[in-house]
């Protein structure tokens, strides 16, 4: 029987993994874009024939600027409240304290409470709450920035996230989870003022200061989970 | 102490073993940055016109105009400063030198007006051929705009508590009661503006008058902890505060309309009746504030 269209016979190869490329048509107008399909046997990536673009492209976190490595390494310092390390926090980001806001949300949600609009409103009014005190607090020598200030308020957060969720566990209204909540306040407290008065070059004797206000902070967030 | 302070950055710039081997390459200039800009006070890293506003120049231009309070004329000429907006606020950075001291010390004087044995006037110092008056540092009597802000924000927290339990917390609730606050520091400060107009010296700077009237969170705030402790204390605390309030505000505005009035007019019934007025206002004003039964 005479085919319109010469159909190529298809050839089932046992060990290879790769479908046979479809061979060209005889004719030169239609458009046909043929699928390189790279050197590795097991790669299913197809790449358009557009010379270096694609393998030469930075891994899609470095590119945008989130370092887990570094998230990881602030993380860790901040899990030691007696001590400060204050050089790792000098160059500050943003991805860290997004990744622990989104934890504590998680965890109010599991609570029954839908609180990420209400954690995203608290830490801007919060953020900028502390820039203008600490700023003209500590006058011509202090050096905080809106973003460094968010980056600390957001990675102090840390502690704030763990007593979330560890009060799914704690009977509601009851002592413990007022003692909890006393115990990791002052965490973060401590945490936030520390890197504050190390980073920003405020003075020792404004120290007592500042931790105040950082209390207020964390303790309006405390609020959000005991009740 | 700048040169302990010196030389720990430079410690610092040697990096001490750290747990983990994290990229350190920028924190070096980081520091060496922060060492230049301790020393040069004038070379301020960041170009940041609102930050410029916070920290003006401690002996730049003196603006007259406002009688015996110097308005510092800031530094720098970015378009905020050169507005209206530095007409009508002195420098904030001046209600901003405190220390630790001084804070205690004027809580006492809020908390416990009867005790305070010393004056109540502001010791004034000449600066560049004006009369102007010392920072809250050097002289207790100054107003500050620390204690006011730390205060609102202990009210704010406290009331929350309070809503919690009773069992009533959610998260509106508390920037409605933000919101009752604002408001109820936006009518003290009214009310003393309008004591000061109708005695007929309105020349006072608002941020003195902001400050004075935010004051009246700290007794509140006091008032309101000592509730959630024993819910009967608040019937015998809250007129206590709202009298000591009424008498620390009609010492302190006394002394603002004795620096301002003519001699004549000094002692006259008139001003003594709008005082007593106004230390009356602060009994509803605290009643209003702390009510937070009803939501």
């Amino acid at each position: 029987m005479a085919k319109p269209f010469s159909v190529p016979q298809v050839v089932f190869q046992s060990s290879a993994v790769q479908p046979r490329p479809p061979p060209r048509p005889a004719s030169p107008g239609l458009p046909f874009m043929s699928f390189d399909l790279g050197p590795a046997p097991s790669s299913s990536s197809f790449s358009a024939p557009v010379p270096g673009s694609f393998e030469d492209e930075p891994p899609l976190l470095e590119e945008l600027g989130i370092d887990t490595r570094q998230i990881w390494c602030k993380t860790s310092s901040i899990l030691n409240p007696l001590r400060v390390e204050a050089h790792l926090h000098d160059h500050a980001d943003l991805s860290g304290p997004f990744l622990f806001l989104m934890l504590f949300g998680l965890f109010q949600l599991l609570a029954g409470k839908l609180h990420f609009g209400v954690l995203l409103g608290w830490v801007t009014v919060a953020t900028l709450f502390l820039y203008a005190v600490f700023n003209l607090l500590a006058g011509r020598s202090g050096n905080l920035d809106l973003h460094r200030c968010l980056s600390l308020v957001g990675y102090c957060m840390l502690p704030m996230a763990i007593f979330s969720a560890a009060s799914l566990f704690v009977p509601r209204g009851g002592v413990t989870i007022f003692a909890m909540a006393a115990v990791l306040v002052l965490w973060s407290t401590r945490v936030c003022t520390g890197l504050l008065v190390e980073l920003a070059s405020c003075g020792d004797e404004l120290r007592g200061l500042v931790a105040y206000t950082c209390c207020l902070v964390y303790t309006g967030f405390s609020l959000l989970v005991i009740f | 102490m700048r040169y302990r302070r010196s030389s720990l950055l430079y410690l610092r710039v040697q990096r001490r073993p750290s747990l983990c081997a994290c990229s350190l390459s920028g924190d070096m200039y980081n520091n060496l940055g922060n060492q230049a800009g301790m020393q040069g006070p004038t070379t301020n890293p960041q170009p940041n016109p609102f930050g410029n506003a916070f920290y003006g120049a401690g002996s730049g231009l003196i603006r007259g105009g406002l009688g015996a309070y110097g308005e510092k004329f800031l530094g720098s000429s970015s378009e905020f400063m050169q507005s209206n907006i530095s007409r009508y606020f002195s420098n904030p950075q001046y209600y901003f030198q405190v220390n630790d001291q001084y804070v205690r010390n004027k809580l006492k004087v809020i908390l416990f007006p009867f005790l305070h044995r010393g004056h109540w006037t502001r010791i004034t110092e000449p600066v560049g051929g004006r009369l102007s008056y010392k920072p809250p540092i050097y002289d207790i009597n100054a107003p500050d705009l620390y204690i006011p802000f730390m205060a609102f924000g202990t009210y704010i927290v406290i009331a929350g508590f309070s809503f919690g339990l009773l069992g009533k917390f959610t998260p509106e609730v508390l920037s409605l009661q933000l919101t009752r606050g604002l408001a109820g520091w936006f009518m003290q400060v009214l009310l003393l503006k309008g004591l000061l107009y109708s005695l007929g010296s309105g020349e006072a700077p608002l941020l003195d008058i902001v400050s004075y009237g935010g004051y009246a969170f700290t007794g509140l705030s006091l008032t309101m902890l000592a509730r959630l402790c024993w819910s009967y204390s608040y019937y015998f605390l809250m007129p206590w505060m709202s009298l000591c309030m009424g008498v620390f505000l009609v010492k302190t505005m006394k002394r603002v309309l004795f620096t301002e009035m003519r001699s004549y007019e000094k002692h006259s019934s008139r001003q003594h009746y709008l005082l007593l007025f106004m230390a009356i206002a602060q009994f509803p004003l605290f009643f209003w504030l702390g009510k937070v039964a009803a939501g």
